[in-house]
């Protein structure tokens, strides 16, 4: 049992990250309409700046911040100078640019700050495992879920109490009509892109800390969280944090309990998605729309 | 003026002179560059299958590196394993990727768009988890590396009539001949009615299926086909590479070069892909062994366009750079040049060309 | 550096340029290299390159004979495919311990081939960048052949990059040499145009781990992670075969997805068996992550990690779970101060900062690129003469190399018609979390000839 507990608590600790990610794909999905490839990549941008701001002797959480603050500027900037351009071309086109930042990003960090492995990454925490009845909860867990619970409830008072929220909300509803009546829609979209990309960021300079900093880093966390946006529905941020725990949760139990997937675990996740997609092809808790593509 | 007739009359010349420069070019080119053109060929292949997938009919996939895989697979074990020679493999890798197109195609029956994207997605990263736990071959890993004697021609093969080798001529010829019909078949696919039918779908289902269009059958037939051609592609690539392979990153880089050659090449059009194809292949190699060569001049970008970690950025930013000039590729782009052209020559001489509307 | 420990007269310059051959900086004068040397250079037949055995390469078939494509005046091109983009690029930093050890050995006027003969050949190494995917490779290394006309193909990275282009090497009877893989494969006897690098074979590191074992644990249960491909296979295939017999028990194995480096819920797992040993049979960022979800699970077996992990990097981000993890290593640890004043550490040192300053000399990589480019000059001063054939068997029957660049002292790489693998002599050595870096566990391990027997047959005749 105490096993069982524990793997659920890995499984856990691996959707929060998951969930982060696949909120930040879900914000931008329903400002812009676009599923971003390149959301891992800025991630990964995000947490080699706060690799880099540490490393010129910055303290952990003013580097958090500053890598946050950058990041909400960097994200903002994609949008307005390489999404904009082509935000009412095809959604394939779209698929297209993003891959090219996906592509350009991964690269330009290595050009920039070096293909090795960066091991100084210091952690914001102190690193604890607790073992109540040899259940093993580790302090990264509970950070983790910890984080994933504030963003969810600060996102939740941004988009419900405040003006910029109901503005974003306009926005993701009807562009057209938000427009006219009198929503500065670009401004919208910039803020969407760059609160998503400090999402990513957050989630970044908590979890990679864990499993180390390389160009590769965030790939196969990015592949999860596909999955587990598809699986809550890509326009629902609910989805995204419920689709990423039981993304991580299942990854983490089939490790564990069926041997006969050893080596192919990805059947999982995206087995989940297919099963959940026959039966609702909006997500378990999105909205049935308009398809865009 | 410029007729409808003539514009025909001008691509079939032009597609006349483009097949005999390809047939002439293993005489002028060693076998390095005509290996890279056969690798346009079987690229261009699968994008046109994609195209048949994504362009006419709508469905987004980008998990096609997966039934490519299935393709390579299937011929080069097959050759290895059990000494087939490589045309009798396609029999069989053929009707198998249309098998395997039409078990994906059912889910295409109620996941649309991006989801049906990310499903595909879940393909390319699975299928080489699947053939690291299922396929033994070379120094028993999930490479199959065919040797020589594997890939020789069939003896009724000519020994070669051009500077390079027998083998290297029967690769490239193979993807020449791939292509050539497998263009024609997408020519024949997509002014049938089943390919009308096609585009009705994508254009709008519901309204495709009032008029009488079983819309199911002709979204999974969309997928089995385009696997189909993928899964060519796929063979052929073997007798180029010698091998078929798979990793993550390298079937989900395949998916994404079919779909790029095929969205800047031009989506729902038959030679954008090849088009797109040749300019994918070409831009990389460009920028992984032209650019560095002529690094020396480039001053103080020497640093960052000299370093080979650089390279992705580049075809990235390019990529880019590619769709904000020609968001419908570069045959859309081409077919607005060409109408503008059209149009000022039919319009008597002393009027000032009209602006155009797109 | 080198210049004080040599004399005026001719014979000793002609000494000195063998040590600098070699990177002898050590006191080499006195070991088992020069001797070597002599013997080889005496030797009359081009095929044999370490004495009376037969040749290893048969050329009768090959294209050309006597093939010297790639030696043009005083250069010999020589040609390597690796990662320089794309994920796996962080082996770049191989390629800069390799130019900066040919860069250095061409600006002393290159290397004599034969050693004796007084004729000096500088090295042209071309590098291409394959991404690490196999077709890539291919494609590179037939340009590298046809169109840049290589003499040798040298310390390709990666294990299927190489399967890749073996029959090539093979047909075309183009030495593959000194291949950046501990893989098994290279000991496939009907791919003679092929051999590895010094890199441990992963085999001879469960022989010694199980060694040790019975030697402190007869009864141990043994827990393991292995990659999910064929590195990781050698591991586990070999260790199941090693502890039959014994009263050692593998309790449960564990794969991960090599192109990840999550390893939690496998390790839990495996932690949950409250195995007496722990074997990681992963590599890269998997390794620490491995020992860290150990520490988390509190769990406290014998561990025994790949080898390929050894490097202050990876040690390093597991922190005190590292301590006492086992591993072996067949080169000097450039980030150990221990190896500080060693001449041989400062010469590499010095090197590198001068050619390639941007690489971090403490790498382990970096080590391993400098000291495979000893290896390979070496070969060349050894072969009798300057053809694809002679090189490659001499390559095949190299015997008691010391003092090669990093090399440990006291270990000897030797090769012979029945043996493909170098790097069988190592020391274990465990890591010492506190003071940062590894102690050698024993003496010197040598299992020269050990490898063949021990690999899996699937591996290494396939």
């Amino acid at each position: 049992m105490s096993l069982f507990l524990t793997q659920l608590m890995n499984g856990i600790g691996n959707g929060a990250v998951y969930a982060s990610l696949a909120l930040a794909l879900v914000l931008i999905f329903r400002t812009t309409g676009i599923l971003n490839f390149a959301q891992g990549e800025m991630a990964l941008y995000s947490t080699y700046l706060f690799w880099y701001f540490t490393d010129r002797g910055l303290p952990v959480v003013v580097a958090i911040l500053a890598a946050m603050a950058l990041s909400f500027i960097g994200g903002a900037l994609v949008e307005r100078v390489v999404i904009r351009p082509v935000e009412h071309s095809s959604p394939l086109v779209l698929v297209i640019v993003t891959i090219g930042l996906f592509l350009a990003l991964n690269s330009i960090v290595q050009v920039q700050f070096g293909s090795d492995i960066k091991t100084n990454l210091p952690r914001a925490y102190p690193k604890h495992t607790w073992r109540p009845g040899n259940v093993q909860i580790s302090a990264d867990t509970l950070v983790l879920v910890g984080m994933l619970a504030v963003v969810c409830v600060l996102l939740y008072l941004l988009f419900q109490r405040t003006k910029i929220g109901l503005a974003m909300r306009a926005v993701a509803s009807s562009s057209e009509s938000a427009r006219l009546s009198g929503v500065p829609v670009g401004q919208m979209l910039m803020f969407g892109w760059g609160l998503a990309a400090a999402l990513g960021a957050l989630a970044g300079v908590l979890v990679i800390p864990q499993i180390g900093l390389q160009a590769s880093s965030m790939q196969s966390i990015l592949v999860f969280s596909f999955a587990a946006a598809a699986l809550g529905g890509f326009d629902s941020p609910v989805g995204a944090v419920v689709g990423g725990l039981i993304v991580g949760v299942a990854e983490a139990l089939t490790t564990q309990y069926v041997h006969a997937l050893n080596g192919i675990v990805l059947i999982v996740p995206f087995g989940l998605i297919l099963g959940v997609l026959m039966v609702r092809p909006q997500g378990l808790f999105g909205r049935r729309t308009v398809e865009r593509v | 003026m410029v007729s409808r007739r003539q514009t025909q009359v001008i691509g079939l010349v032009m597609s006349i002179i483009v097949l005999v420069l390809l047939i002439w070019l293993p005489h002028h080119n060693g076998s390095t560059n005509t290996l890279r053109w056969a690798q346009v060929l079987y690229i261009g292949v699968a994008a046109m299958g994609l195209n048949l997938l994504t362009g006419y009919n709508g469905q987004v996939s980008i998990g096609h590196g997966a039934f490519f895989g299935v393709g390579a697979y299937t011929s080069a074990l097959l050759m290895h394993n059990h000494g087939w020679s490589f045309l009798p493999t396609l029999l069989v890798a053929a009707p198998l990727c249309f098998l395997v197109g039409v078990l994906v195609g059912f889910p295409a029956l109620r996941v649309k768009g991006l989801y049906l994207a990310l499903v595909t997605l879940g393909l390319a990263v699975l299928f080489p988890d699947l053939t690291k736990k299922y396929v033994h071959a070379t120094g028993g890993t999930n490479l199959v590396s065919l040797n020589r004697g594997e890939l020789s021609p069939p003896a009724w093969v000519p020994t070669s009539v051009s500077a390079i080798g027998r083998d290297d001529q029967w690769a490239y010829y193979v993807c020449l001949g791939a292509a050539v019909v497998l263009v024609i078949a997408a020519l024949l696919i997509v002014r049938s009615r089943f390919g009308r039918a096609l585009i009705a779908v994508r254009d709008h289902e519901s309204a495709a299926a009032s008029v009488g269009i079983n819309a199911a059958r002709v979204k999974v037939m969309a997928f089995a086909l385009s696997a189909l051609y993928a899964g060519i592609a796929g063979s052929c690539s073997v007798l180029v590479t010698h091998l078929a392979n798979a990793e993550k990153v390298q079937t989900f880089q395949l998916s994404i070069e079919f779909l790029v050659a095929l969205v800047i090449g031009g989506t729902a059009t038959v030679v954008g892909p090849l088009l797109g194809a040749w300019l994918v292949v070409t831009l990389q190699h460009w920028i992984s062994d032209t650019l560095p060569q002529h690094v020396g001049s480039l001053g103080p970008l020497k640093r960052v366009l000299g370093d080979p970690a650089a390279s992705p950025a580049l075809f990235g930013i390019m990529l880019i750079l590619f769709v904000f000039v020609l968001p419908d590729g570069v045959v859309g782009g081409f077919r607005r040049a060409w109408a503008r052209f059209v149009r000022n020559r039919n319009q008597t001489p002393h009027h000032a060309p009209a602006p155009l509307a797109t | 550096m080198i210049a004080h420990r040599t004399e005026g007269s001719t014979s000793s310059r002609k000494l000195r340029f063998v040590a600098l051959g070699t990177v002898l900086a050590l006191a080499a004068a006195a070991c088992g290299s020069n001797r070597g040397t002599s013997s080889t250079t005496t030797s009359k037949t081009p095929s044999s390159g370490g004495g009376a055995t037969a040749p290893v390469v048969d050329t009768s078939g090959c294209p050309t004979a006597n093939d010297t494509t790639g030696v043009s005046g005083d250069t010999i091109t020589i040609g390597t495919s690796l990662p320089e983009s794309g994920l796996y690029a962080a082996f770049t930093a191989i390629l800069k311990g390799e130019k900066s050890y040919f860069s250095y050995m061409n600006a002393q006027g290159g290397i004599e081939v034969p050693a004796g003969s007084g004729k000096k050949y500088k090295i042209n190494l071309i590098a291409k960048d394959d991404a690490y995917d196999a077709a890539k490779t291919v494609t590179n290394v037939n340009s590298l052949i046809n169109d840049s006309k290589v003499f040798a193909l040298f310390n390709t990275v990666g294990t299927k990059n190489n399967l890749a282009i073996r029959d090539t090497s093979d047909t075309q009877c183009v030495p593959d040499l000194l291949i950046a893989s501990g893989a098994v494969q290279w000991g496939n006897p009907k791919f003679p145009w092929m051999l590895g690098s010094e890199l441990v074979p992963y085999p001879l590191e469960m022989q010694t781990f199980v060694d040790y074992l019975l030697k402190n644990k007869p009864n141990a249960t043994i827990a393991v992670l292995k990659a999910n491909d064929d590195f990781g296979q050698s591991y586990a295939d070999t260790l199941q075969a090693l502890v039959k017999g014994t009263n050692l028990k593998i309790v449960q194995t564990q794969g991960y997805d090599p192109e990840g480096s999550d390893v939690k819920a496998q390790v839990t797992s495996l932690a949950a068996t409250k195995a007496d040993a722990f074997v990681i049979g992963g590599t890269l960022l998997a390794c620490p992550n491995a020992l860290n979800a150990m520490g988390d699970a509190g769990w406290k077996p014998i561990v025994y990690m790949s080898g390929t992990c050894v490097s202050k990097v990876l040690l390093g981000i597991a922190g005190k779970n590292a301590q006492g993890v086992l591993s072996v290593t067949s080169l000097l640890d450039p980030a150990d101060p221990v190896n500080a004043s060693n001449p041989a550490m400062q010469l590499y040192k010095a090197q590198v900062k001068k050619y390639a300053p941007d690489a971090d000399t403490s790498d382990g990589i970096v080590a391993y690129g400098w000291t495979t480019a000893a290896l390979f000059a070496k070969i060349l001063s050894l072969s009798p003469k300057l053809d694809r054939g002679s090189v490659m068997n001499t390559a095949h029957t190299v015997s008691g190399v010391t003092g090669v660049g990093l090399q440990l002292a006291g270990s000897t790489w030797s090769t012979s018609a029945s043996d493909r693998f170098i790097g069988e002599t190592f020391q274990l050595i465990n890591y010492d979390a506190t003071a940062g870096h590894s102690n050698p566990v024993g003496p010197i391990t040598d299992d020269n000839g050990k490898t063949a027997k021990l690999s899996p047959a699937v591996l290494l005749n396939s």
